[in-house]
Order: structure tokens, then C-alpha cells, then sequence
């Protein structure tokens, strides 16, 4: 199998769907522990710069997120001290500590998705749902940097020519608003082109199809199924109410019914996936490096 | 076999006093490479365009126009190719890839078949290592390529190019129309090609027509074309040196290409040469802006544009600037404007260093830039605007704007604009004027008018410095001529001495009068001096 960052970036989104949909509906301390553990390890494996700067600021985040719950939220049958007359209880604060560490779970995995998915892989995806939709916005990607270019050029023209002088506030706004109605006339004049340009070349006269680098190969498939059906477990299980757990007023006792042990072995598979993957890709290359 | 048939074609654009075509009939023969040739406005895009049902313009239509016996209407899109002078208009997406699938995803052709097409294309033109490259990166030339690319992954049985180099420097120009070449060659691809640089297409084309007016005025193979155009000097002089100076001396046979060229003058005496004339003494005057060691360089991190460039501009002087893409001229250029600021040593303008202008006094009466990107110019929605505007006295220009006044600027032609640019910056009195690509997009009879005007304003008191990737107009226009390599001035010369030293980076009449003539740099003084020496009794 390839590496995770290899994979059909359709297969990549629905992976990211399934890890935080499950981790965000179910309020579970085993399930939250995995994906926080799972987010990490695959920030770990995936992150090249090494920097503690964000891991800090994360950590920050949750202490406050942890700390801000107990403080305004005074269920719960287990008083561990008063302030202020308001009892802080120990189920308080340990809800608070797993939901900060859910979102830092997701905060971890958003942190990888934009490191994974380049622009190229997000139209791809795109183009998926609908050809026109990445058409436009492979349009707009094109448009708006050229755009800028050209009002940098017109600028320094206007400046070289001396007309537009940089005295005073009056005539340097005037020149401005001059530079932006000519760019409107500019990227009117532009888009009547391009569409004449996109007819031209039989844009309209047929269904689309929408053209990708991807292709969806074996492994996909492979990964799609590691993902898809350890993801069914974790529902229905939750849904038959096996992984149901409260922390208020007391905690209830963690479930270890077969069920719910499958569930959390399935749901740490799903987390872990990506690091799993990611570290055999690095085994493999050490492998062949030193053959050679 | 016919795949173009073309009879009586008239059109008139609505509300248009004359028709742009009147009656045109030609046709075209499968596997046929006809260049297609005539001054600006002449109705040669008009009549591109009409080939081309998805870009035919809107109006009144009488005349068929026949494509495979069928009327051209019917055609699918992707039988004809088409691609656009300005090699950004044509390009959609932001991509190399998908600019090439384009064509493909639009007529629905599925995954593995576009997989392969758009590998076999991008392999055919060589561009497969920037087959994953924003096509923002890549350079005019590439650009052009792709668009020829992206026509071409449709396969197309007939390719139409409206002045697909216009936009580019001459050795890229010539890359293209190679490339053109090899596919009508490779693949009997029928071509039609527009072209006022006609230097490296009337030697390869089969057949030329030429429109003058909206009516063909010939049709044939091009030598026999150029030799019945033989008084018509607006056409002529736009042709290939070789037939220039095949009409100026009323030869039977029309000679093409340089090699013709050269078997042509060699059939005449080179006793006498033409006196010499020496510009070297008479130009040292005023030097009125200095380069003296200048470094610049864009960031930090990136290298050198300008190393140490260093040269004078003498008062009342046209000063060309030669060079390659990337050479650093217009670096050069923007550093003599204050636009940009080199790191290290001093530009004097008119004896003052360029730092010491202060409050844009630069460009008040001073120094004046005209970019290459001549649209940047226009900031109104019409002539007159623009020219009250920058505030000039329109009787007093040495040409006539007045039937352009109501246009819009974007609506004009390159020459035109270019006329209308000038116009603007003329009003802002600059003793200095720096032109940068003034003849990009220009026909041969703008040029020509461009070169007269150009010398006019420096007769009235005006210097100018011109950076240009075009030989033959420095040859025919400057006093001296400079070539920049590397950043650096590595030659400055007058043209005469300039271009009859070089051998490779040299107008054409030098090429062909090289060894045989001395100094005949322009096809004029080439059968001048034809002519001065006399035809050599024929050989036996």
C-alpha cells in the first residue's frame, strides 16, 4: 500500500469525514483518548519542520478550554473544592478536559488536511461533485493573481508617466480610483475573451467530463474499506446505545460489552491509520536506501 | 483534395458605414500552409473568424463559406482549431494539465482517453516537465505553445492562428512557426496563418493571400504573389528583406529566403560601397542619462539582473537596446524611470543623480516611460478623455488622433494604441523619452510610421532610449545600437558598424549581404548599393 498523502484525494476526504465525524458525535472518553493520540501520532509522522511552536499554542488552547468548563459549570455529585461559594466537581472538569481534547483532536487533523491537500487535490475533489463548480474555480485561482499583477503594472506605468502624483491625499485617491475602474473595464474586457475562447474550444457542446491526475487504484480501495468499516462498527454501535456515556451528575461506568470493545479497537485502527501507514512508508525507504 | 471552400464572401459589421470583406472566393486544398497577410484593419481577423463559426462575428453575412462540401456552420468545433494573438486571452485554467485536457473535458471524452491524449501532446511539443507548472510561471513563448497544444489535443483537421507571435520575441516567433511547420508537415495538417512578421513564414508557406481593404488582392504561390505586389510598397514592406530587395530591383524571379537573397546580390559588382556615415564624432555631446556601475537584483535571496551595467545616451540620440529574454533590459529601463532602485551605483539624468529628483519632479518635463504593456497606459473610457486628461495640446502632435477620439483605448489596434500612448506621454513634454518594446504588435506600415515619428521628435530636441527585441526596426531607427547580455552592455555601436558584425544577431539584409557588401544593414541600402554597383555580365 501506498502512503497516506499518495491516496485518491477522495478517499483522502472521506477518511477525514469518517475520523471527526465519529470523534465529534460520540462523547466517549476511550474514543476521545484514540483520536487525540491517533491526531497527534499522524501530526508526528506527517509534519517535516519539527516545530514545537504550534504543539505550545495547542496545549495552551486546551489547558483554557479545559480549565474554562468546571469554572462555569457546577453539576456534578463529586465536590473537589469551593470558590467563591461555587463548588468546582471533579465531573466538571473532566468533561472539560475531553472536550478540549476532542478539539485539539480536530484541530491536529485540520493541521494535516491542509498539509495533504494541495490545491490540486481539493479541485479534484471538487470536480468530483460538480465540473462546473471546479471549473469556476480553477478560473477564479487563475483570475485573481493575474488580476493583481496587472493593477501592479498599471500602477507603475501611471507613477512613470507622472501624471497620478504621490503629493498629496486628493490626487493619489483620484489616481486610485482610476486604477480601479479601468480594472473593471480590464476584467470585463478579459472575461468576454475568455469566453469567447472557452466556445471556441467547445466549451457547452457536449456533457463535461472533468480531467484528473488521480486515479483510483487498488490500494484506494484497500484504504477505503479500512476505513469504511471500522466506521460502521463505531455507528452502530453508538446507535444501539453501547458507547452511550454520561458524566453528570456522576460518570457512568465505562461499557465493556463485546460491542463496545469492538467498537474502540476499530475506532484506534481508523485513528491510526495514516501514522500506521505514513511510518511504514519511512521503514520502507530506510529498507531500499540501505540495499542500495 | 478541397477542405476550404470560400466563395463571394462579403460581411459588414452592424452599423458599419463599408463592409470589412467584399467578395471574397479562394479555396483551400487539404494539407495546404497558406499565410495570410495585409495591413492592420485590412479584415484579415474578420475573415479568420468567420472560418470559425463559435468566434464569427455578429452581422450581416452574404457568400458561403464551404468546409468538406458542407457549409462550415455544421462543422463540429474541434474540426478547426483556433488560437489568439495574445497568448493570455486563450487560456482558461490555471494549470498546464488542465489547459490541455480543456478541449478534451468539454467534448466529454472519458478518463484513460484524455489520460493518453494530453501525454501524447505534451510529449509531441516537449512540455512535459511543466506539465504540473501554473501556467502564470511560464513565459509568453511557452504560453503559446500550450495554447497551440491545447488546440491541437482535439485534433483538429484545420488550424487557424490570427498573428500568433505578435507577442513574442523574434527567436521564440520563429520557434513557433517552426513548430507550426512541423505539424502541418508531420501530420498534413491544413494551416492558415496571419502574420505581419513575415520573415520566417512566407519561406515556408505554400500559398499567400493577401487582403487589402476587405478583398483579396493576390492569391498564390508567394513568389509569384510578391512579384505582381511589386509596386505596392505598404505590402512590400512587410516582406522578408530577400523580396524587398528583389523589388526594389525588379527582379523577375522573387527571392524568399536569405539563401535566395544571397545567390540575388551575387549576381551584382561590389566595387563601390556607399560612403560610410560616421555618427562617432557628431554624438559626442550632452550625455544625458548615465549608467555608471549599477547592480540591481529583485530580492535578497535572488540574482543579479544588472551587473555593473554601465553607458552613456547623448543628447538628441535614438539609443536601442538589443538583447535576449532576460537579459536585464527592461530592468534597465524601469532603474533609468525610478521605478525601481538599484542597490548599488549611480543613474544621472540629464546631469543630476536620480535620487536627488524629489516629489516626482522626475517626471514633470523630464523623463518619460512607455511600457511594453501598452494597455497599462489608459485609465478613461474613451481618446478624448484620456488625452484632456493628461492635459496636452492635441494640434500640436506630429500625427492625427481625431478619428480614434470617441474610441474606447481598448477597442484600438496595437498601433494605434501605440499612437494614442505616445499622444498622452508627449503631452507630459518629456526631454527624455524611454520606449520599452514600442513595435511589439505593430504591422510593417505602423512600424514604418512609428520610425518616421520617432525621428521627428529627436529632430524637435527629444532623446530616446528604446529597448527592443527587433532587429530590423533598431537598424532602420537608431543612432547607436547596444546589445545587452547578462546585464551587462557588451557592445554600443552605430547600427551600421553593430549589425555587420554580428553574424547571428543581425537583421536579415545583413545575413544576406554579408561578404559581399559592406555596412548594408537595411534591405534599402542593400539594392541601393545593388544598384550603384550593376548586374555582373552573366556567367558562362
Amino acid at each position: 500500500m501506498r502512503g497516506f498523502r499518495e491516496l485518491e484525494p477522495v478517499v483522502i476526504t472521506i477518511y477525514y469525514v469518517c475520523v471527526i465525524g465519529t470523534a465529534m458525535f460520540i462523547m466517549h472518553p476511550v474514543i476521545i483518548i484514540l483520536s487525540l493520540l491517533g491526531a497527534v501520532a499522524m501530526f508526528l509522522t506527517f509534519d517535516r519542520k519539527r516545530k514545537a511552536g504550534l504543539h505550545v499554542s495547542f496545549f495552551l488552547l486546551f489547558m483554557i478550554l479545559a480549565v474554562i468548563n468546571p469554572i462555569w459549570y457546577h453539576n456534578g455529585v463529586t465536590v473537589l473544592f469551593v470558590v467563591n461559594d461555587s463548588p468546582i466537581t471533579l465531573e466538571a472538569l473532566l468533561y472539560g478536559i475531553f472536550a478540549a481534547a476532542m478539539i485539539i483532536a480536530v484541530l491536529y487533523r485540520f493541521r494535516t488536511f491542509t498539509m495533504i491537500m494541495t490545491a490540486d487535490k481539493l479541485m479534484h475533489v471538487f470536480g468530483k461533485l460538480s465540473p462546473k463548480v471546479s471549473l469556476i474555480l480553477t478560473m477564479a485561482l487563475r483570475y485573481i493573481p493575474m488580476m493583481q499583477r496587472q493593477t501592479v503594472k498599471v500602477r507603475s506605468t501611471q507613477k512613470a508617466l507622472g501624471i497620478y502624483k504621490e503629493d498629496n491625499i486628493a490626487d493619489t485617491l483620484k489616481g486610485e480610483a482610476r486604477i480601479f475602474s479601468i480594472m473593471a473595464t480590464w476584467s470585463l474586457e478579459n472575461g468576454i475573451i475568455t469566453a469567447d475562447s472557452m466556445e471556441a474550444r467547445g466549451y457547452g457542446t457536449h456533457r463535461r467530463t472533468a480531467f484528473s491526475l488521480f486515479r483510483f487504484r487498488a490500494s484506494d480501495a484497500l484504504f477505503l474499506a479500512l476505513c469504511i468499516i471500522p466506521t460502521a462498527i463505531v455507528a452502530v454501535s453508538a446507535a444501539l446505545g453501547e458507547t452511550d456515556f454520561g458524566f453528570y451528575p456522576a460518570m457512568s461506568e465505562i461499557s465493556c460489552s463485546p460491542l463496545a470493545l469492538a467498537s474502540y479497537i476499530s475506532y484506534g485502527i481508523l485513528s491510526f491509520l495514516p501514522a500506521v501507514l505514513e511510518w511504514k512508508e519511512g521503514l520502507r525507504w530506510k529498507y531500499l536506501i540501505s540495499r542500495v | 483534395m478541397e477542405i476550404l471552400d470560400i466563395k463571394g464572401l462579403s460581411f459588414t459589421y452592424p452599423l458599419a458605414a463599408a463592409p470589412a470583406l467584399r467578395n471574397i472566393s479562394f479555396t483551400v486544398n487539404e494539407g495546404d500552409f497558406i499565410a495570410v497577410c495585409g495591413a492592420t484593419g485590412s479584415g484579415k481577423s474578420t475573415l479568420l473568424r468567420m472560418i470559425k463559426p463559435a468566434l464569427a462575428p455578429l452581422g450581416e453575412v452574404t457568400g458561403d463559406i464551404k468546409f468538406k462540401g458542407s457549409p462550415v456552420s455544421e462543422c463540429e468545433t474541434s474540426q478547426i482549431g483556433f488560437v489568439m494573438q495574445d497568448p493570455d486571452h486563450q487560456i482558461v485554467t490555471d494549470k498546464v494539465w488542465h489547459e490541455l485536457a480543456f478541449g478534451l473535458e468539454n467534448l466529454g471524452v472519458p478518463q484513460p482517453a484524455m489520460t493518453r491524449r494530453t501525454a501524447e501532446m505534451a510529449s509531441y511539443f516537449g512540455i512535459g516537465d511543466k506539465f504540473d507548472r501554473n501556467i502564470s510561471e511560464l513565459s509568453g513563448g511557452q504560453k503559446q505553445l500550450i495554447n497551440l497544444a491545447a488546440v491541437m489535443v482535439t485534433e483538429p483537421e484545420m488550424l487557424i492562428l490570427d498573428e500568433p507571435t505578435a507577442q513574442l520575441d523574434p527567436i521564440t516567433a520563429s520557434d513557433l512557426i517552426n513548430t507550426v511547420k512541423k505539424l502541418n508537415r508531420d501530420l498534413a495538417l491544413t494551416v492558415i496563418i496571419a502574420e505581419h512578421r513575415l520573415e520566417d513564414v512566407i519561406p515556408v508557406c505554400d500559398k499567400l493571400l493577401v487582403i487589402e481593404n476587405g478583398a483579396v488582392l493576390a492569391f498564390g504561390k508567394p513568389g509569384d504573389v510578391l512579384r505582381r505586389l511589386y509596386g505596392h510598397s505598404d505590402i512590400m514592406c512587410g516582406m522578408p528583406a530577400a523580396a524587398r530587395i528583389s523589388s526594389m530591383l525588379g527582379e523577375k524571379e522573387c527571392a524568399l529566403s536569405v539563401r535566395e537573397g544571397r545567390e540575388l546580390v551575387r549576381k551584382y559588382g561590389n566595387k563601390k560601397t556607399l560612403p560610410g556615415t560616421n555618427t562617432e564624432g557628431a554624438c559626442k555631446k550632452n550625455a544625458v542619462l548615465v549608467f555608471k556601475d549599477v547592480f540591481f537584483r529583485y530580492e535578497r535571496s535572488s540574482p543579479d539582473i544588472l551587473r555593473g551595467t554601465g553607458f552613456d545616451v547623448y543628447e538628441n540620440e535614438i539609443f536601442c537596446i538589443l538583447g535576449g529574454n532576460g537579459s536585464g533590459k527592461t530592468t534597465a529601463l524601469s532603474c533609468a524611470s525610478g521605478i525601481l532602485r538599484p542597490y548599488s551605483g549611480t543613474i544621472t539624468v540629464f546631469g543630476r543623480k536620480i535620487k536627488d529628483y524629489r516629489n516626482q519632479s522626475l517626471y514633470k518635463e523630464c523623463l518619460a516611460l512607455l511600457p511594453q504593456d501598452i494597455s497599462t497606459v489608459f485609465l478613461r473610457n474613451s481618446v478624448r478623455e484620456e488625452l484632456e486628461d493628461a492635459g496636452g495640446d492635441n494640434g500640436a502632435l506630429p500625427f492625427d488622433l481625431t478619428p480614434h477620439l470617441d474610441k474606447h483605448p481598448y477597442d484600438l489596434s496595437g498601433g494605434e494604441k501605440q499612437l494614442v500612448a505616445l499622444a498622452k506621454v508627449l503631452a507630459l513634454k518629456p526631454k527624455l523619452l524611454l520606449l520599452d518594446e514600442p513595435t511589439k504588435g505593430l504591422d510593417a506600415a505602423s512600424k514604418q510610421r512609428m520610425i518616421v515619428l520617432l525621428r521627428k521628435l529627436t529632430e524637435n530636441g527629444m532623446t530616446i532610449v528604446t529597448v527592443t527585441h527587433d532587429v530590423e526596426f533598431a537598424a532602420e531607427c537608431a543612432d547607436r545600437c547596444a546589445l545587452f547580455f547578462r546585464g551587462e552592455v557588451v557592445s554600443a555601436a552605430a547600427p551600421e558598424e553593430f549589425f555587420s558584425e554580428n553574424s547571428f544577431y543581425t537583421t536579415a539584409a545583413s545575413r544576406i549581404t554579408r561578404g559581399h557588401f559592406i555596412n548594408a544593414v537595411t534591405a534599402g541600402k542593400a539594392a541601393e548599393l545593388c544598384r550603384l554597383n550593376g548586374r555582373k555580365a552573366e556567367e558562362t
